[in-house]
This record gives C-alpha cells, sequence and structure tokens, in this order.
C-alpha cells in the first residue's frame, strides 16, 4: 500500500494527495474515475469494490481505509 | 405453376466428420450455445481453462462426438498454427463457427493501458479474423467452412461510457464480416448477432441489484432477454433456413436500442 497516494493521485490526475481531501473536491471526480479506481482495485490489490463504498469512502484517507479493509 | 427448388448454395453435411466450433464456449452465452447445439452437431469447444472446458462438455449432449480446444485467443500469434494442428491431429473439418469468446474491460480512455486495448482486440476481433483465415485453407481444412455467426454487441452500433475500445472491437468483427460475406460468397455466409444485456453467470451480480432490474425493464419494452434469445437467432442462421442472409447484423435486445421514450 506504500504507493496507494501516488496511484490515487494519477487516478484523480493531480500530482499528489495528503490524504485528507474530499474525494468530491476533486475536478475530475464523476462516475467514470469511481469505475477507474474500481479497477484499479481489482487489478492491483484483487479486491472488489462496489461505486457505492467508493463514494461512501469521501476522503483519499477513507479510501485507503476502504482498500485496507478489503484486503484484510 | 412455378416450383422453386431451394438448394442449399453449400453442400451442408458433405463432410462426415462435420464440426462446429464455438470459441469462448465456457461461460455465459457461448456455453449456453454449445449445450443447446451437441444435441445436434458434432462441436469443437475452444476456451482457455481446462477445468471449464471439462465441466462444459460434461453438460453436452452425448449422442454426438465433442472435441476439447484448449488455447487462449489473446495469444495470437499463434492461433493459426496451434488450430491447424489441432485439425490435423484430429483429422476432421470444420464447417460452422460461431465466435462466443469476448473480453470487455470497462474502463474510461483516461485509465486506458495498451495492455487492455491489445487484449480486447486480440480475443474480441483478431482471434475471429485468423480463425476464419484457417478454416478457408484448404491445407487446414479442406476449405470445409460454409457459416460463421459473430457474436457482437449493440456497442458495435451504439455508444456507451467506458465502452470505447469494446464498441471498436465488435464494429471492426462486423465491418470485417460484411466485406468477407462478399468476397468468400457463395462457398461462406457470415452473420452477426448483437445481443443487449442478458443475464448471465458474467452478469449475474449485475442482475442481483433490484435498483438495475428497474431500470432495465424502463429501458427493454420486451423486458430481460436471456441466452436463449440469442440461441434462437444463432440457430436460424447456422441452419438452411437462412439460406440467402449474409452479411448482416441482428439485433436482439428486447427493444433496448430503438427506445427513445425517457
Amino acid at each position: 500500500m506504500e504507493n496507494f497516494f501516488n496511484e490515487i493521485a494519477e487516478l484523480l490526475e493531480v500530482d499528489s494527495v495528503t490524504g485528507n481531501e474530499a474525494l468530491n473536491s476533486f475536478k475530475c471526480w464523476d462516475s467514470l474515475t469511481i469505475l477507474s479506481i474500481i479497477a484499479h482495485a481489482d487489478d492491483n490489490y484483487g479486491i472488489t469494490l462496489t461505486a457505492a463504498e467508493v463514494n461512501n469512502a469521501k476522503t483519499v484517507n477513507g479510501l485507503k481505509d476502504l482498500f485496507v479493509a478489503k484486503k484484510a | 405453376m412455378l416450383t422453386a427448388v431451394l438448394l442449399p448454395y453449400n453442400n451442408q453435411n458433405q463432410y462426415e466428420s462435420m464440426y462446429l466450433l464455438i470459441s469462448g464456449s465456457t461461460s455465459g452465452i457461448g456455453q449456453y450455445l454449445a449445450v443447446q447445439l451437441s444435441k445436434e452437431y458434432n462441436l469443437i469447444l475452444n476456451g482457455r481453462n481446462g477445468e471449464k472446458l471439462s465441466k462444459t462438455l460434461n453438460l453436452c449432449d452425448k449422442g454426438k462426438q465433442h472435441l476439447i480446444w484448449k488455447f487462449d485467443l489473446n495469444n495470437i500469434e499463434h492461433l493459426d498454427s496451434n488450430l491447424t494442428e489441432f485439425l490435423q491431429i484430429n483429422n476432421i473439418q470444420v464447417t460452422t463457427f460461431i465466435h462466443c469468446a469476448g473480453f470487455l474491460k470497462m474502463l474510461p480512455l483516461k485509465t486506458m493501458s495498451l495492455n487492455v486495448i491489445q487484449e480486447t482486440m486480440n480475443t474480441n476481433f483478431f482471434s475471429s479474423v485468423m480463425i476464419i483465415k484457417t478454416l478457408i485453407n484448404k491445407k487446414a481444412n479442406d476449405s470445409a467452412l460454409q457459416n460463421v455467426v459473430q457474436i457482437s454487441s449493440t456497442a458495435s452500433i451504439r455508444g456507451a461510457k467506458a465502452f470505447n475500445i469494446y464498441s471498436a472491437s465488435k464494429g471492426a468483427m462486423d465491418a470485417m464480416m460484411r466485406s468477407l460475406a462478399v468476397e468468400l460468397a457463395p462457398k461462406v455466409r457470415l452473420n452477426s448477432v448483437l445481443p443487449g444485456g442478458v443475464q448471465t453467470q458474467m452478469t449475474d451480480t449485475m442482475f442481483n441489484d433490484s435498483e438495475l432490474i428497474e431500470k432495465m425493464s424502463k429501458d427493454y419494452p420486451l423486458g430481460l432477454g436471456f441466452p436463449h434469445d440469442i440461441y434462437e437467432m444463432v440457430n436460424f442462421l447456422i441452419s438452411e433456413k437462412s439460406r440467402w442472409i449474409t452479411g448482416q447484423q441482428f439485433v436482439v435486445d428486447g427493444g433496448r436500442s430503438i427506445n427513445i421514450s425517457a
């Protein structure tokens, strides 16, 4: 998970993230970005996420917690 | 009184060792078609997973001869030599090819990688080209091919978010089908079936979503479709009943693509 913030920054089309940002504050936050995150989770972490779960994560840190919880 | 004698344009049943090849036969529409068609035809079941292939073979009718051709169609460079060898070892000819293998990875273009693009085009389009090329070959298949049905998609003629490359692969398949229908006539007939959303094992989780079911029943004037609805069209297209039909796209989607009500 050490590269998680870099990977998420890439998907959110920004240079970097700190973790506290609200997901819906990103300019590119839409259903297609959510789809990209779901695909990334499946390809790189072998976990299955739903759009609702990604939305409910609220922040970048929340998203990381979701990934960790699913991976466990 | 004029009586029309409707002879088939191609001499079906000419080959005793006549086989029908189904790519992507281990799941969804492909598997359903295999089980249904196994009652009437000798089948070659193609797939990449040996376990799933054995499972599909077990579901097939035992009255006919069925063979397994385990090959991952993404391995496009070795496809023609592998299929040629398979046909020679078994000393058989393929008269009918049903292309069901399909790879769909829903991704927006911004996160689409060249690898995914290539795998989609390999499995959905290039494999169909190479299989047809092998089956019209004299040495490999005694030029026995007479009929091709490709399972395309309404994504070939309509658009949807995140279907970009999948749409392109199905569109390429259909465009090739039309030109080959002219190039290979009258010996080979080729057609495409374009299903709408059909309930299969693959989409089971999707269809467990009651919200989606509600949305779909609104979008689909005839309600939800099943693999059997696709089978009926495929069975017609590989039969002599469709002897004067070639180079066409048949939409089987319960009216979804013509529905413009809000």
